[in-house]
């Protein structure tokens, strides 16, 4: 009799058991959403730093529309304004008004220079990209390890630290199929953006690969808007000021 | 020891504000992000250039038949761009004014100020938008030259990166997109008068043309399909396409075919006869971005509307044959026809068949940042001459570019880029953006 009611706790336990383990795709999906809505536009700056202190500076509007749209127009400086550039799932270009049409961009140049690649600026969800290998529990902060879904992935793998409460990123690692460092984003300074979004409004960056010098994303305002797929197109490329 | 305490306490204390200040905080300002109604933007640019002048080449000797002993040459150059838009409701208006000042130690002193776009806009609908007035099209996908930019003023393939002034048209956009392999459809229809005012050096005038372009984005790849027709020139039909093999690798290519297109050509003798007939013209392109981060663009372009080498030869001769009679007699009757056959083809850039085109950037090498050396060649594959640039640009400071490019021409007698009036040049390019 007792060894009938054992079998019977640990087969209940066993069955229990996935119930409890976290569900990685349905969390990474939640950290997406936290960090944006699945459509909107958003003010971002870009700062590159080097190491003596210098800074570039570029100010960026951003439209996204679900899991594979984005575009962003530059605003300045003077140089780069009205530079534009689309996402449309792996294809990304980049339009120079003055030199003519847009031509293909590929995600590992930086359209910026500094640590942050085209794929950092025109980022997609993070659950569209990558699968979920394991989740793991570490005080209060989850650790997430992600596997690109595709070669044409910037990145080969992620390991994200996620605060359990407010399930939000602190800190990415990018990591190259040999697991070596490429980059770390360090997710800074939440804020309530309105709209329900409280999430966090600076994005630095540092790489192994560039010592010393630092990439900082700082967001100004991110709303939840819906746009027509039309204006993720070539043809619309020299009009995302319109939209504005 | 209490001494000790005191002096560790104050070093402490001195060192937290430095800590607090390492942790720097990051903001942006709303106000510059405002959208106003108008916008407001420039570029000066100042391009001073040295030539190094060949007195033996044919178009030296076209151009300064009367200073035979010519070493060099000393250019400088100026450019001024302002541009403005203003926008309300579902209309824009935007122009973009260019001034081009050149003053070179021949005694040359020139100055041409132009729009090169000015034009009004209507888009009430994000599908659907109107243009009317100057304005570029800049259709194509090739880097250093665009067959099938049917409505555009050729590019500079020595600097393709310029701005270009327009012409004048009027033109939409429609567009739609979809879900599965076809994702983008859009259609460009243009309007293109060419009359006394309007377009009047474009080609045969009173004539209304009809271009138009279908661009798809189909399995991720970017096709275009142009036509132009409407005797202004020769009736015309092309297409394009631009794909990314893999993140890193991209190709492109351009096909147009020219109905009864027609050319001046002389025979050895210097007879001048007008060809008609088909012209095909091709490019096939590909970009390449290297682990180390440098970008390769190769394209290779060719044209039957363009001259033959044994063509090109007897230009020379004509050339050669009217500069001994002006130094002989001082007749200047072959020299001008020379002129004058220069301007209707055989002085373009690239008037040739064949050509290659190889640029290789290596973006900040050495970490020195925000500075990108550069080498490009061009070469002539029917008579083997090439043009090579080598440059560097430094993009350091904010809205301020600076290039330092250097230019080659090698080729012997009779090719295209021997007999160019310069061996080597020599220029600094500073602008500004404002």
């Amino acid at each position: 009799m007792i060894r009938k009611v054992l079998l019977i706790i640990s087969l209940l336990v066993c069955l229990a058991w996935p119930a409890l383990a976290v569900d990685g795709t349905k969390l990474l999906r939640e950290i997406d959403r936290n960090l944006s809505p699945e459509s909107y536009e958003s003010y971002r700056k870009l700062i590159n730093i080097e190491p003596d202190g210098k800074k570039k500076e570029f100010t960026l509007f951003t439209v996204k529309k679900g899991t594979d749209k984005v575009a962003s127009l530059f605003l300045a400086p003077a140089s780069e304004k009205g530079r534009s550039t689309l996402r449309l799932g792996d294809n990304m270009w980049l339009h120079i008004p003055n030199v003519g049409k847009p031509i293909r961009i590929t995600s590992l140049q930086s359209v910026v220079g500094g640590v942050f690649n085209n794929a950092d600026i025109l980022q997609l969800d993070y659950a569209v990209e990558y699968d979920v290998l394991d989740v793991k529990e570490e005080g209060d902060e989850y650790l997430l390890r992600l596997k690109a879904k595709s070669k044409s992935v910037a990145y080969d793998q992620l390991k994200i630290r996620a605060d359990k409460a407010k399930r939000l990123p602190t800190k990415i690692e990018c990591l190259t199929e040999a697991n070596m460092l490429i980059k770390t984003l360090y997710f800074k300074d939440v804020k309530d953006f309105g709209g329900g979004l409280v999430r966090p409004a600076v994005i630095e960056t540092d790489s192994p690969l560039y010592k010393g010098y630092k990439s900082v994303m700082i967001t100004a305002k991110i709303k939840k808007r819906a746009f027509k797929d039309e204006v993720f197109t070539l043809t619309f490329m020299p009009n995302l000021e319109s939209l504005r | 020891m209490r001494r000790f305490g005191l002096l560790f306490l104050a070093i402490l204390l001195c060192s937290i504000p430095s800590a607090t200040r390492a942790e720097e905080s990051y903001t942006l300002d709303l106000s510059e992000i405002e959208k106003k109604p108008y916008s407001f933007a420039g570029y000066v640019e100042a391009r001073p250039a040295l030539y190094g002048l060949d007195s033996s080449s044919a178009f030296y000797r076209l151009r300064y038949f009367d200073d035979p002993k010519r070493q060099i040459l000393g250019e400088a150059n100026g450019r001024v761009r302002l541009e403005g838009s203003y926008e309300k409701s579902l209309f824009r208006v935007f122009a973009r004014l260019n001034t081009d000042l050149q003053y070179n130690d021949s005694a040359h002193a020139s100055e041409r100020t132009t729009f090169y776009e000015a034009y009004a806009s209507a888009k009430p609908a994000d599908f659907f938008k109107i243009d009317v007035g100057k304005k570029t099209l800049k259709w194509g996908k090739g880097y250093a030259w665009n067959p099938v930019a049917f409505a555009d003023r050729p590019k500079d393939p020595d600097d393709p990166e310029q701005a270009m002034e327009g012409y004048i048209v009027a033109t939409a956009d429609i567009i739609r997109s979809f879900d599965g392999p076809l994702k983008t459809v859009s259609f460009s229809p243009v309007l293109f008068p060419v009359y006394d005012h309007i377009n009047s050096n474009f080609g045969q005038n009173n004539t209304l043309n009809a271009a138009g372009r279908l661009y798809f984005l189909f399995y991720d790849t970017d096709i275009d399909v142009m036509f132009m027709t409407g005797g202004g020139r020769p009736d015309r039909y092309g297409f394009d396409f631009s794909r990314n093999l893999t993140t890193n690798f991209e190709i492109h290519g351009e096909y147009a075919w020219i109905r009864n297109n027609r050319k001046t050509v002389l025979n050895a003798a210097g007879a001048a006869r007008t060809v008609e007939g088909e012209a095909h013209s091709f490019l096939f392109g590909l970009r390449y971005l290297t682990s180390f981060d440098l970008t390769a663009i190769v394209e290779f372009y060719s044209t039957s509307a363009g001259f033959h080498r044994d063509e090109m030869k007897n230009f020379y001769s004509l050339i050669s044959r009217g500069f001994d009679a002006y130094t002989k007699t001082g007749d200047l009757a072959g020299l001008a026809r020379s002129i004058q056959l220069a301007e209707s083809g055989y002085a373009r850039p690239n008037a040739m068949r064949n050509y290659l085109y190889a640029r290789l950037s290596q973006k900040e090498p050495f970490d020195i940042l925000y500075f990108t050396p550069s080498l490009t060649c061009m070469v002539n594959t029917d008579d083997f001459s090439a043009n090579i640039l080598p440059e560097i640009l430094y993009t350091g400071i904010t809205n301020l570019e600076l290039r330092l490019r250097a230019g080659v021409l090698i080729g012997g007698r009779n090719t295209e880029f021997g007999e160019k009036q310069n061996t080597w040049r020599i220029e600094l390019r500073a602008g500004y953006y404002f």
